[in-house]
């Protein structure tokens, strides 16, 4: 700190103890000897003299009429609000903003979980499945087929257009395909008949249903 | 401390352990008791009636809600005036720190019964207070017209001493380059040390 005055050492000490000695809070020395500085220095008796109407200004009372009888009555009423916590809380200029964040966040919240839910239904029935999947979905009239390992693949594709058929499963380690009608319309046991007896098909079983 | 605080901190503590089993007497013998000082040190935060009687209000609901778990750490007025502080601050994030509007000033002033020479004074003061800042304004009036000690301050602003002292000088320093020029007449005080 630069003191503003341009003294030593005694000009510093007189500016650090004129506030408490104008407040009566500094001892009897600390005031016989700003006295005694004072009455030898003129730059801080005219410091001292400023600090004196400063605080003389300062003890004046408040020029803002505030009545305390008034506000006293509102206080008291204010302790008989039904809800006290939320009595000293007045409304803030800002609050609306928190309260349209809060608002957006849980309409977001509600989104989410909504199209969560919707993923979750959706999910638990895919509309696909791959042929490498172990489980097949056991549809009327599939049927099992192994045929000879000689067929062409020309006289299969031929034989499964012929039937209205394709596959839907296989070949698996015996080489046994899973076949079932394209339309629902053909007749199962026909189509199992005209397996059966067509050269190259080795086996044509139906699979149950229902295990 | 002198004798004269010694004994009124007693009574204000009697008065707060009396608020604190519901007495509402308790409570409206300290608001009175604090109201002009209060009112006045707020002054230097706000000029507007309503909000310093709303922070004076939001004051004593706390130290209604308070009273028990005070523990005299401090002096209660050094407690209550940190309340006031920290309710003004949070009524002037509300409200924004409005500046003196002069006209505001006068109408108010022409409802007081100034004496022509109090309200000299008055000029000269408003005039050296609008070159501080608000923490530099409180730390004066706490000072000089409340007559606390730099370790209170730092209580009732709740920063270190050294914080204070910094917002005093600079104060004064300010004040003594501004105040001269329009003090006009000499102290009307004895320039003698009390």
């Amino acid at each position: 700190m630069t003191f503003p005055m341009d003294s030593g050492k005694d000009c510093v000490r007189a500016w650090e103890m004129m506030p408490w000695v104008l407040q009566d809070t500094a001892t009897q020395e600390q005031g016989a000897w700003l006295d005694s500085h004072l009455a030898q220095c003129e730059a801080c008796r005219a410091e001292f003299a400023q600090q004196s109407r400063l605080r003389l200004a300062l003890s004046l009372p408040a020029d803002v009429p505030v009545d305390a009888d008034a506000g006293l009555g509102r206080l008291l009423a204010r302790l008989d609000t039904p809800d006290p916590q939320q009595a000293p809380l007045r409304p803030r200029a800002g609050n609306w903003l928190s309260r349209a964040l809060v608002a957006a966040v849980l309409v977001q919240a509600l989104g989410i979980g909504i199209l969560g839910v919707k993923l979750w239904s959706v999910g638990g029935s895919p509309s696909y499945r791959t042929l490498s999947q172990e489980t097949l979905p056991a549809t009327p009239g599939t049927i099992r087929v192994v045929p000879d390992a000689n067929m062409t693949l020309a006289d299969w594709n031929a034989l499964l257009h012929a039937l209205r058929l394709q596959v839907v499963n296989g070949p698996n380690d015996v080489g046994a395909y899973t076949v079932a009608p394209v339309s629902p319309a053909s007749t199962a046991q026909h189509v199992l008949q005209q397996l059966r007896t067509t050269r190259g098909i080795l086996l044509a079983e139906p699979v149950a249903a229902t295990p | 401390m002198n004798d004269d605080d010694t004994d009124s901190d007693v009574t204000d503590r009697m008065l707060l352990q009396r608020m604190s089993a519901g007495d509402r007497a308790a409570l409206g013998i300290l608001y009175r008791s604090y109201h002009g000082r209060l009112c006045r040190f707020l002054t230097r935060l706000t000029r507007r009636a309503d909000v310093i009687e709303e922070v004076i209000n939001d004051c004593f609901w706390i130290a209604w809600q308070k009273a028990g778990s005070f523990h005299g750490d401090s002096r209660v007025s050094t407690w209550l005036m940190g309340i006031a502080y920290r309710c003004g601050l949070k009524a002037l994030r509300q409200h924004g720190d409005e500046p003196v509007e002069d006209d505001a000033r006068h109408e108010e002033r022409n409802s007081a019964p100034d004496l022509d020479e109090d309200r000299e004074l008055r000029d000269w003061l408003s005039k050296g207070l609008d070159r501080l800042s608000a923490d530099q304004r409180v730390v004066i009036e706490l000072v000089y017209g409340v007559g606390h000690t730099l370790d209170d301050v730092a209580v009732i602003m709740q920063c270190p001493v050294g914080t204070v002292k910094a917002r005093l000088f600079h104060a004064r320093v300010k004040l003594r380059n501004v105040l001269p020029s329009l003090a006009g007449d000499s102290p009307k005080r004895s320039e003698s040390a009390p």
